[in-house]
């Protein structure tokens, strides 16, 4: 058998598909040609490759991995179930609570400052005291002169 | 969980059906795609993709195959997709450092310390083989590598690529051929004389 020939069957040759005849020349030629069989000899070598990486295994957390990855996509946020009416009502009620604010703001406004009433008590009150409990330190006068203003 | 109960899971988005679907399938995915891709870190990561693709598009699985046919589809295209994105970026590389001058720095690889000069070996070997599988054209890489590295039938391949049997025949025996032609000088320092 020459090389050549013996390339064009080595597919069948390694897998035992190749006729017996064939085969015994094969094995003959294998036996005395010293690049047919470097050549047999590189391709096993790609099989016991092939056989060493097939009995590599995946790490042992790629699973969990694999499934927080997938959380993360699917997540999706809980929603709460509201009824249709109350959706209508919420910004009914916000807006009353806002006006309610509003409208007791308004009010509080106007009794916040000191009406000229008050100061007129005020200012009898201390005569009143400086008058019958002879107390004359009670107020700073210039205090009272500015309530007055 | 049955075949169909894991569907309907998926379809409703049960956590538990995902759960099933990882553990079923995990090993199958990733090897398969680390056959592809030359290394099982890649792979791993891939994976993620990939089961996140298999959930968005399970609603397409119409069940003329089984699960696992299809499962090897998806992790068939997503893998070629990838080493051709990886090609493109080698590619991107490769015309970065003609440019600046640097093709020293980019493609020299300083071994690992940790890991032994036969390890180095079987690492470049491990290379070379991949890069003369990707080299094949496309049809012929995906018959070899499901069925020299993932010890498929011709008929589960057949199933996997919509092809006959004969066809599947005809594509491992040209790839095998071409794989011979192109490793025959890298291993064994075999020379043609």
């Amino acid at each position: 058998m020459e090389c050549s020939q013996f390339k064009a069957n080595l597919i069948d040759f390694r897998q035992g598909t190749l006729e017996e005849e064939l085969h015994r020349s094969a094995n003959l030629h294998l036996s005395s040609c010293p690049s047919c069989s470097r050549l047999m000899k590189g391709l096993d070598e790609v099989d016991e490759l092939i056989e060493r990486e097939k009995a590599l295994d995946p790490g042992p957390f790629v699973a969990t991995r694999i499934l927080q990855r997938i959380d993360r996509e699917f997540e999706t946020p809980v929603a709460i179930k509201t009824p249709g009416w109350i959706r209508v009502l919420q910004p009914v009620a916000v807006a009353l609570a806002l006006i309610c604010g509003i409208l007791i703001g308004s009010n509080a406004s106007k009794s916040d400052g000191v009406p000229a009433d008050n100061l007129a008590k005020t200012t009898d009150n201390i005569e009143f005291l400086r008058s019958n409990l002879y107390i004359s330190d009670f107020m700073d006068e210039d205090k009272v002169l500015d309530l007055n203003k | 969980m049955t075949e169909p109960e894991l569907i309907k899971g998926i379809l409703q988005r049960d956590h538990r059906a995902f759960e099933c679907l990882v553990n079923r399938y995990q090993k199958q995915v990733i090897k398969t795609a680390s056959y592809f891709l030359g290394n099982m870190e890649d792979a791993e990561d891939l994976s993620q993709e990939i089961f996140i693709d298999i959930i968005y598009s399970i609603n397409s699985f119409k069940q003329n195959s089984s699960l696992s046919t299809w499962i090897y589809r998806i992790t068939v295209n997503k893998s070629l997709n990838m080493v051709k994105k990886q090609q493109r970026r080698g590619i991107m590389v490769r015309l970065e450092s003609l440019f600046s001058h640097s093709a020293e720095h980019h493609t020299r690889h300083d071994p690992e310390p940790s890991i032994s000069p036969d390890g180095v070996a079987e690492q470049e070997k491990r290379q070379l083989l991949h890069a003369a599988i990707n080299r094949l054209p496309e049809n012929q890489r995906i018959a070899f590598v499901l069925h020299k590295f993932d010890d498929q039938s011709y008929k589960q391949i057949a199933e996997i690529m919509k092809t006959g049997l004969p066809a599947v025949e005809s594509l491992i025996h040209r790839a095998k051929l071409n794989l011979q032609q192109k490793l025959m000088y890298q291993f064994s320092e075999y020379k043609k004389t």
